[in-house]
């Protein structure tokens, strides 16, 4: 019943494309809904596995040419840019894929199914964890041949929670630059254009934060770093889950 | 006569430039700075000009093809 | 008629804020000494100052570490001039010596040799030094890196104001294009983000004038510079996005949740991560840097800074109104 109602909906809305269907500004947030967009999300990263090994090879060759570029020790300072650096090409890469993918008959399908706002959020959550993963990797990795040097007086734990709060933040910046990219039908290019400035709050923030960590300094001069972090985080999140429904319209 | 004044006049200036080792630090420090803002009121004004030429030929082409 | 008074008010606004900001005296200032360094024995020196009115009966004092010493003899040569010989006492107890001349002061004037434990008697009476003030009257402050440059203040950062104001206007109408199906709102967002780039190009090259002369270099690497160059290019990547999709309408929507995202993004970076990063910065109010308002004449900057930046946002908004006009009528004829 309730399905077909929303697929009656929608497509009144195919035949006036400019018709404002009003948004569901009070639909509550439907975890069930999200859980298994998150599921579809992983069972198609599983069938393209192809695709995952390829983001993995491009982290290992950038590391690689940074190795052989780089020779002999690096400073803190440059070990962690240049780390940041990597992931963030690698950030573009992997969440280009996460709207171009999909072709528009699969995304009318889709449309019909889900709220566009469980959508957004549940790839918002998948591209994180996605990054969030791809960050670990890359840093194993990195330290494998960079060399583990700078970590030595670092606080490992403030570390890790900077490259996972940054990999939360990129991947949900990106998320939503890639579904305009997406729409707009232009390729990496576009996006990497529109993502650049916009990222460049957050992985300046993430920077100095990792930096402060490597550095091994006390939690209470590093916290506002992270409060900053979750705060453009919060914000990146709650941006894209109000603008997104008007995305996916028309 | 003049120029032996003139290069009186001078003096003092060139004792100065001494400390002003290039033609835009001379330029840009010298009057205690003021050709720093006489220089950033001249690219306000510029920019504003270039603006409004800009438009000019908007309406321009516009007009053009109204004729037509 | 009616509509019309904030554009006289423009125009009121900047001229009375421009001719202030030009014409207003800098007050007086000691801005040069020579030599730069002192030690004991007899030493003659020149000072010079900007805006002074040096007469015979001023009072000339050097401070060291709160011990005050005269000069033997002071020549007034001009108003802005003067050369004082001074026996400079052994046993000074701080490398830098101040100078005082009637009410100005000179901190640190000169690299002191000679160092001990402190001077026999304070050589004279320190009540002199308020004889023969300068006086001045409506002035701006005079900074020791700024001099006249500190006008620029009214010029180069309404610039910033004006932009944002024009960006914000833009996120205004960018809502307004979600909220509806007109191409007018889109048509507006443009016309805004078009004008406020011409403000960040403005604001830029100002700022690269106003910072060699200031700082020496064109460009530091400070976060405000980092801020001007992220907003040039969220903009002009939201050109670059609405110049890739042909549908007018689809492209008013995308275009305006870029806006949105880009606009709350850049308030973040502007406003927020400058305050974590606080140390990175030459400009005032951050990074230890004393902001204008703490000077001791900060009032009278302000009076003339206000009705700048309220005139300059309001002729940046005229300007996107005639740019919107422009552009519709544009439209409608290629319609």
């Amino acid at each position: 019943m309730y399905a077909t109602g929303r697929a009656a909906d929608s497509r009144s809305t195919f035949a006036t494309p400019q018709g404002s269907r009003p948004i569901q500004a009070a639909s509550a947030l439907r975890t069930q809904e999200i859980v298994q967009l998150i599921r579809l999300e992983a069972a198609l990263d599983i069938r393209q596995r192809a695709a995952w090994g390829g983001m993995l090879l491009y982290v290992v060759s950038a590391v690689y040419v940074a190795h052989l570029a780089v020779k002999g020790d690096l400073g803190t300072a440059t070990w962690n840019a240049l780390y940041w650096i990597i992931l963030l090409f690698a950030a573009f890469n992997a969440l280009a894929r996460s709207f171009q993918r999909e072709d528009g008959g699969r995304q009318l399908y889709l449309y019909t199914l889900a709220d566009p706002r469980s959508v957004i959020l549940a790839r918002t959550l998948y591209n994180s964890i996605t990054m969030v993963l791809l960050s670990l990797l890359s840093l194993l990795c990195y330290t494998l041949f960079m060399g583990a040097h700078v970590l030595a007086d670092a606080d490992l734990f403030q570390f890790l929670l900077a490259v996972i709060l940054g990999g939360i933040g990129l991947a949900a910046v990106l998320t939503l630059i890639s579904a305009i990219a997406a729409r707009a039908g232009s390729g990496l290019g576009l996006m990497a254009i529109l993502g650049f400035p916009l990222v460049l709050p957050m992985l300046l923030a993430v920077m100095r934060a990792s930096k402060l960590a490597l550095d091994g300094v006390a939690w209470s001069v590093n916290s506002t770093y992270f409060l900053g972090l979750v705060l453009l985080d919060v914000i990146t999140v709650t941006l894209a889950w109000l603008l997104f429904p008007y995305l996916w319209r028309d | 006569m003049r120029i032996i004044h003139l290069l009186g006049l001078l003096a003092p200036t060139l004792a100065y430039a001494q400390a002003a080792p290039t033609w835009l630090e001379d330029n840009l420090y010298g009057g205690g700075k003021m050709n720093a803002v006489v220089v950033v009121v001249a690219i306000i004004i510029l920019g504003i000009g270039v603006w409004l030429w800009a438009q000019d030929r908007r309406l321009k082409r516009m007009e053009e093809k109204l004729k037509k | 008629m009616k509509h019309w008074w904030w554009k006289f008010l423009a125009i009121a606004l900047l001229l009375v804020a421009s001719v202030a900001a030009l014409r207003t005296p800098l007050s007086p200032a000691l801005v040069h000494v020579s030599p730069g360094r002192i030690a004991p024995g007899e030493v003659t020196i020149q000072v010079t100052g900007y805006n002074t009115r040096f007469r015979d009966d001023l009072g000339v004092h050097l401070i060291n570490d709160g011990q005050h010493f005269c000069p033997e003899r002071v020549d007034v040569l001009d108003a802005t001039h003067l050369r004082a010989t001074i026996i400079v006492p052994e046993g000074l107890r701080n490398a830098m010596t101040d100078l005082v001349v009637s009410n100005l002061r000179y901190p640190g004037a000169f690299f002191t040799e000679g160092l001990g434990a402190g001077i026999e008697n304070g050589a004279c009476d320190p009540e002199r030094e308020m004889t023969g003030s300068v006086a001045a009257g409506f002035a701006f402050p005079n900074r020791s890196i700024l001099y006249e440059s500190i006008r620029n203040l009214h010029f180069h950062v309404p610039m910033w104001f004006t932009m944002i104001a024009l960006m914000a206007i833009s996120m205004w109408k960018s809502i307004e294009v979600l909220g509806s199906t007109s191409l007018d709102r889109d048509r507006e967002a443009v016309s805004a983000v078009h004008v406020g780039l011409l403000f960040c190009a403005l604001g830029l090259l100002t700022g690269m004038v106003w910072a060699r002369a200031t700082w020496g270099a064109f460009w530091t690497n400070d976060v405000k510079l980092n801020g001007a160059a992220v907003t040039a290019l969220i903009y002009l990547a939201y050109l670059v996005l609405r110049g890739s999709v042909p549908d007018a309408h689809k492209r008013a929507r995308l275009a305006a949740i870029y806006n949105i995202f880009a606009f709350v993004l850049l308030v973040m970076f502007l406003f927020v991560v400058p305050r974590l990063n606080a140390i990175d910065s030459l400009h005032p109010g951050s990074g230890g840097n004393s902001g204008f308002a703490d000077l001791d004449l900060d009032n009278r900057l302000r009076i003339v800074f206000y009705p700048a930046v309220v005139g300059w946002v309001l002729l940046g908004a005229w300007m996107y109104q005639l740019r919107h006009r422009a552009t519709r009528i544009n439209e409608m004829q290629e319609a």
